[in-house]
Formats: structure tokens, sequence, C-alpha cells
């Protein structure tokens, strides 16, 4: 059973203005004062934690409302025009992810279990931060293939291999040195995309490859340990 | 293994799919919480325009930051809503704008007498245990306790507000937030 932290005089005399910081009002030199003590003490901590969440739980309260008319439009053509990840393969991908969804769904029921009842962690853990790795092929980057945190986790790939079109497969080599393949999807014209979920921990995953049907790796991807 | 996004892709799925850049996430992503962003975002302000770009802004940085969403730090729709109820109060607080009491606003009924809205059979559960919770504190301690939290009011502008002395504004505000906690687990663990 776990011990409550005990609660100190000094957390007494901060108990005010530990409510205020965690509604986000607090400012000026008793804030610092606060964050001085959070520091140290596990009590105000978790104090701090509760109070925030029974604070969040009002902001479901605000009625929904429907915004002016673009501004979905408006929204997207901002983020894009900043977001520096942004490639010109863009419109070609959002195009032919309507033919990976498809044979996605066709194909792809309870695959994600295969990593699952596979995988190399019997006690699922969430990672403590998603992975990346870029899909490399001859020292070429031709995608990238991510593993969220969190339980289940998800893996979500784009790879664009210029040229390939057929089925292709998913392969992972787990921490423990076990290879599981993970499930299988269509190029279409060398690109593809697609999510499964995993409910090992991302952090179990030491690279990720896609093979053609002749067993030929078309690119690969490598995660720090 | 799904290929696409739907409307049962969970919260976080979607963000690790805008995380590697992802067109379709994103547009999920902002089909599913641009109501919910922006109807928070005019409670606040009160301005529908202010609330655009507040909530606009709030999508851009959740867009940006969808890679380093932490999920131990609560769920994707709070921690979307936190970022845009912080940012709506750091815009009426920029520009100067005067948010009016609570009576003037659109949460009107979240500090009044009246039972929660009568359509509370089709609101998420979420959003009935918010309603649920805020019905079980007094009246004086609902107005302090949403002044608080809604409109970033600080104890002592709620004091001024409320036209109460400092320590009563403290006391319902702690109060009222601790029995919010309170339904809120009971809720929970029912």
């Amino acid at each position: 059973m776990n011990r409550v932290p005990e609660r100190s005089l000094e957390c007494e005399a901060l108990n005010d203005d530990l409510i205020e910081f965690a509604l986000g009002t607090l400012s000026g030199r008793s804030r610092s004062n606060v964050l001085l003590h959070l520091e140290t003490c596990s009590h105000c901590n978790v104090e701090l934690d509760s109070l925030a969440a029974a604070a969040d739980t009002l902001l479901w309260l605000a009625p929904e409302a429907e915004p002016s008319l673009g501004f979905e439009t408006r929204l997207i053509e901002r983020y894009q025009s900043t977001d520096p990840r942004r490639r010109v393969t863009r419109l070609r991908r959002a195009s032919l992810l309507a033919v990976a969804a498809m044979m996605a769904v066709v194909l792809g029921v309870g695959l994600g279990a295969v990593f699952t009842n596979h995988g190399g962690s019997n006690n699922p853990v969430a990672a403590t931060r998603p992975v990346t790795g870029r899909l490399m092929s001859d020292g070429q980057t031709l995608g990238e293939v991510t593993i969220s945190s969190g339980n289940p986790s998800w893996m979500i790939m784009n790879i664009d291999t210029g040229d390939v079109t057929g089925l292709v497969w998913c392969q992972v080599t787990l921490e423990n040195g076990r290879n599981v393949t993970v499930g299988k999807f269509t190029l279409s014209h060398g690109y593809g995309s697609w999510v499964a979920p995993l409910t090992s921990s991302a952090n179990d995953v030491r690279s990720a490859r896609i093979v053609n049907a002749h067993g030929t790796v078309l690119a690969q991807a490598t995660f720090a340990t | 293994m799904r290929g696409g996004y739907d409307d049962e892709t969970p919260d976080e799925a979607l963000l690790s799919g805008i995380a590697v850049g992802d067109d379709r996430a994103v547009l999920a992503f902002v089909r599913r919480y641009q109501r919910r962003l922006f109807g928070l975002a005019l409670g606040i302000v009160g301005d529908p325009g202010m609330a655009e770009d507040v909530a606009q802004e709030a999508f851009i940085r959740i867009l940006r930051h969808a890679a380093v969403y932490d999920i131990r730090r609560g769920s994707v729709a709070t921690w979307t809503l936190t970022i845009t109820r912080n940012l709506a109060i750091d815009a009426v607080r920029v520009r100067r704008a005067v948010p009016t009491a609570p009576e003037d606003r659109v949460f009107l009924s979240l500090v009044s007498n009246e039972r929660a809205p009568d359509d509370t059979a089709v609101m998420s559960e979420s959003v009935r245990q918010a309603h649920s919770a805020l019905a079980s504190l007094p009246i004086d301690q609902r107005r302090a306790v949403v002044l608080a939290v809604m409109y970033g009011r600080t104890v002592s502008e709620v004091a001024s507000m409320e036209a109460i002395p400092l320590g009563t504004a403290k006391s319902r505000v702690r109060l009222g937030l601790a029995k919010l906690r309170e339904a809120a687990a009971r809720m929970e663990a029912s």
C-alpha cells in the first residue's frame, strides 16, 4: 500500500498559494516560493496534481460552439505554412492514403494482435516517450516510423520508396532479439502509410523494416536504446 | 491494423499521426475538437473574433507539440482544453479586455441555482460528470470556483468582484475546489 506523503508546517503555510498555483493565477514572489517548495515536497506535488485535475473537470462545462466558416481551412493553411516538416509530397501522399487505408482494413484486422501476442514484453509498460526512426535505404531516407507512448502504443509509418508497387511486410526486432511480423500493407507507386496499435512498450522495439514478397529489405529504421 | 483515421481513432493515435506529419491526422483532430475549443474560448473571452484567434493559436500549439504529449499528464482532451483556457485568459489580460460578471456570459448556467441543462441525456460522460460535480457545491463556492477556473480570476479579484473579504474568497475557492475534487473522485469510483 502506498503511503501518503507527510504534510509539513511549510505545506500548511503554503496551502492557499498552492491552490492559486493549481488554478494558474499565482504570480510573483508567491509563485516562486511555491515552485521552490514543490522541488522537494512530494506531498504538495500530489496535492497539486489533484487540485489541478479537479479544476480541469470544469473545462468540460463550456458549451460547444461552431466557429465561423473557413476556420478549419485557415487553421490548416497556417499550420502547414509554418510546419518545418512539410514535404512537397504532401498532396501525393494524401491521395494515396485512401488506397492504403482500404487495403489495411481488408488485410489488417487483428494483425496488431500479432505483435501483442508475441511481443517481447509480458508486462506491457508505457514508453516514457514516443520513439521515432527514419526508414533508410542505401543512405537515403525513405520515410519515418513512430511508436507512440501510452498503452496501447501506436505504430505510425509513412514510406515513399519511389517506384515499388505491391504488398510489403513490416517486421520489427525486439529487445530480446525476436523478430516479429507486425503486418502487411500495400505500396502504391512507392507510397504507403498506416497505423497499427501495439500493446507492448515502444521501448522494446529496436528496429523496424519493410520487406517485399522475396524477403528483400526495402528500408529499415533503427531506434536508439 | 488501421489505415485511416475515423471517429473511433483514439486521441493518442491522432497525436502520433500528427507527430509524423500525417495530414489526415491533423484534419481529423481539428474536426474532432474545433467546436469544443472554440466554445471554451468564446465562453472566456466573450468575443467570437477573439475566440477564433485563441482557438487557432491553441490548435497550432497542440499540433506542434503533439510529439511531446505525455499521457501521464492527463487525457488529450483535458490537455487541449487546458491549453485553450490558458491562452484565452492570457488574451483577455493582454488585450485588456474586461471580462464581465459570469451572469452576463455563456457560463451563466454554471453559477445559477438552476439545475444542469435538460439535455444531459445527450451529453458526453465527461460533461455530465462536470455538471454534477459543480452542482454539488453551494452557490457561493460555485461562483468563486467558476470565476477562478473558467475566468482565471485571482482570489483577490474574486473578492473584489463578489464584494467579500479576501479571507472569505480564499475560503470559498479552497472549499469549492476541495468539494469538486471529492465529487470527481466519487464519480470516478462509482
